[in-house]
């Protein structure tokens, strides 16, 4: 359900105003709003001044820079405490910061180098061929190139530039160092050095540029040199990484201090949205009704009688935040539906029945014992290993806890467990549906499950249009809704379900509902009529999809049990756990997202409306608890 | 009718309408992350387009089920 909201104004003495806004802060109970976007609020808007500008500044660039140190912490940080001394955490970077970004200045290189040195290990291992024919020569450079053997005329170019410039006082070694490539020393004198440096650059030619401290290096010797710095490399990178840990998780007050400032400059922020004479202030904001109260007596005890708090009235077109509030079992499912888009205030929120409905779909799909056991096994783990680490998480493998528990009961429904193995092995048999041979029944039975569940959605549609006194809406939703049954009437006279006798009705029904559909539209609805009631009919049968994934996930574990049948019966349970795993893998996958498009895109769209603002409290609540 | 022929039909039904389905999806796909990495609340939106084609897979389905029930016998 949606929480009802109240829009309310905390009026009071500016003197009053930082410790109301940090009250109304830790309280996490206000969605503010803008006085620029609240007519009944007829104050301009309040304008920081140079102190305050001065202050938010600073505390931003606090924050960035305590920010940029936490995020070089690769351990996790240790548990912040409370209260924090913002002045002498001040003091604490500036002296800390200089050697921690030291550290981190070297880590960076060292990354770069133990990035690099392999690259022109394996340059130089290629142009290794070329070295016998090298003597050490004194007053000599060694440069070495490399090219596209494509371009291996570049050489010729070269040679002929080299002559030009030094007289034939050079020598050039080249030869193919793989199929694609060509590789060549130059030996050239030292006292060249810069004419030969610019002639390389203009040619098409590739250098290997090695770092500096192997320039003067034989090569060979430089192989080995950097085969020694890329074992010792990663060694250092750890001590310099531990040291930066050390310094960081030396300071829990680190932690603190970032959130305290993020609050601070929530505050700071905030005043912007207010309205405010020379001693005045005005807030504007909602609040959830049922905290109304609690608020009311927030503003008394921090206001000390020089702040009240009134309930406003709502001006026009204004729409309330959105708060979802649900049963724990349902609570799970309020981020799949916001997904979407939050709902609006004042419609349905349709969280109860989507946690009905699609652990439902999704265990029809997947159906099977030992797949829903796993799955189950796996959730019930994630759940306790992230209830204290990651709350989100915890919250969402609850939703694969419900839906595997409806994958053993279709499981045993459908007499399946590991594929056909349980019949194989155990002589398990279905109760109802066997998915591998009967796929008529299957298919009627998705249409069932996709007709019932469309007719349930349009008549939320009636009931919110009735509510609403939008007869248009009302009119489109009984059209669609009468068109709907008509037409599962007629199918049923058509598959002998049904008497002939309620073909006639069904007929008449279906038309009743279309002259609905059409005549709500105008005259466009001639066109748009139909194509409606076309929409409707694919609606429907988009539900077979819970039959199409079910046979596909039954054939796969098929597929594996006889592959595991082939072999050995070790090779076999190997062979068949790999396929079976890969299938369960498949089989979570595909029947979350098909589940979740059936509602977003089947049956939300018979009732549900969105683009609700979802209510974000002045103080975060989930940084709160 | 020859069982040979009907499953070839079956098969085309089903095979082309992946088809169409991949295509349109993959266009959707493309223009969806495009668009998340702009603005990654529009998720939902995006998983909903992306699901929209599979109508036409599915519809495949039905039609590659009713030649193999209704006219194989």
């Amino acid at each position: 359900m949606l929480v009802p909201m109240t829009k309310v104004h905390v009026i009071g003495h500016r003197r009053r105003l930082e410790s109301m806004l940090e009250a109304l802060h830790g309280s996490a109970a206000i969605h503010l709003i803008d006085v620029t976007e609240d007519a009944s609020v007829m104050l301009p808007p309040m304008s920081a001044d140079d102190d305050q500008l001065r202050t938010i500044e600073e505390l931003r660039y606090l924050k960035a820079r305590l920010d940029g140190l936490l995020s070089l912490c690769s351990a996790q940080l240790p548990e912040p405490t409370r209260p924090v001394d913002l002045a002498a955490i001040r003091a604490q970077v500036d002296e800390v910061a200089p050697r921690i970004e030291e550290l981190a200045r070297r880590t960076r290189e060292l990354e770069a180098e133990l990035e690099t040195l392999p690259r022109h290990v394996r340059s130089l291992e290629r142009l290794l061929p070329l070295l016998p024919e090298l003597t050490e020569l004194e007053g000599y450079d060694t440069d070495a190139v490399i090219l596209d053997a494509r371009h291996a005329g570049a050489l010729g170019e070269l040679n002929a530039a080299l002559d030009d410039t030094l007289a034939g006082n050079f020598e050039i070694i080249s030869g193919q160092v793989d199929t694609d490539t060509v590789g060549a020393v130059l030996v050239t004198p030292k006292t060249a050095k810069a004419a030969i440096q610019s002639l390389l650059g203009r040619q098409q030619v590739n250098r290997v540029r090695l770092p500096h401290r192997f320039e003067s290096v034989p090569f060979r010797e430089a192989i080995s040199m950097m085969e020694r710095r890329l074992v010792e490399i990663p060694i250092e990178l750890t001590g310099l990484r531990e040291q930066i840990d050390d310094e960081i998780r030396r300071r829990p007050e680190w932690s603190a201090a970032s959130r305290e400032l993020e609050d601070r400059l929530e505050q700071l922020t905030a005043l912007r949205h207010l309205g405010a004479t020379p001693h005045t202030f005005v807030l504007s904001g909602w609040v959830p009704t049922p905290r109304l109260v609690e608020l009311g007596r927030l503003v008394e005890t921090e206001g000390a009688g020089e702040v009240i708090v009134e309930v406003a009235p709502l001006g026009e077109g204004e729409r309330p935040p959105v708060l979802m509030s649900n049963k724990p079992l349902a609570r799970p499912f309020e981020p799949l539906v916001s997904l979407l888009s939050s709902p609006q205030y004042g419609s349905l929120d349709p969280t109860t029945l989507m946690m009905i409905f699609l652990p439902l779909f999704f265990g029809m799909m997947l159906g099977d014992i030992v797949y829903g056991l796993v799955l189950l096994a796996a959730a019930l783990f994630v759940r306790h290993r992230t209830r204290a680490s990651s709350p989100r998480v915890a919250e969402i493998s609850k939703v694969f806890v419900l839906a595997a528990i409806w994958t053993v009961i279709w499981g045993v429904i459908f007499g399946e467990l590991l594929g056909d193995l349980g019949h194989r092995v155990f002589g398990l048999e279905p109760i109802w549906i066997n998915r591998e041979e009967a796929l008529e029944p299957l298919l009627v039975f998705a249409v069932a499950v996709g007709a019932a569940h469309i007719t349930l959605g349009l008549v939320l549609g009636v009931w919110m249009a009735r509510r609403e006194h939008d007869r248009k809406q009302l009119g489109t939703a009984v059209g669609t809704l009468l068109a709907l049954v008509g037409l599962m009437a007629i199918v049923g006279v058509v598959v002998d379900r049904l008497p002939s006798g309620f073909m006639t009705p069904a007929i008449a029904i279906v038309v009743v509902g279309t002259v609905l559909l059409i005549a709500m539209e105008g005259p466009i609805g001639l066109l748009t009529g139909p194509l409606e009631l076309m929409g409707l009919v694919g609606n429907v049968l988009s539900y077979l999809r819970i039959a199409a994934i079910g046979i596909a996930s039954v054939y796969l574990a098929r597929v594996a049990n006889e592959l595991g049948a082939l072999g050995p019966i070790w090779l076999g349970v190997i062979i068949a756990g790999l396929f079976h795993s890969l299938n369960l893998v498949l089989g979570v996958f595909s029947p979350t997202i098909q589940a979740l498009r059936l509602h977003y895109v089947e049956f939300f769209g018979k009732f549900y409306q969105g683009d609700g603002t979802p209510f974000q409290p002045f103080g975060s609540l989930e940084r709160k608890e | 009718m020859e069982v040979g022929l009907l499953g070839i039909g079956a098969g085309l039904a089903i095979g082309l309408a992946a088809l169409a389905t991949g295509y349109a999806q993959a266009r959707i796909g493309s223009a969806g992350i495009g668009a998340l990495a702009e603005k990654p609340e529009l998720t939902g939106r995006v998983i909903l387009l992306l699901a929209l084609p599979e109508t036409l897979v599915i519809l495949g389905f039905a039609v590659a089920a009713m030649i193999i029930l209704l006219l194989g016998g």
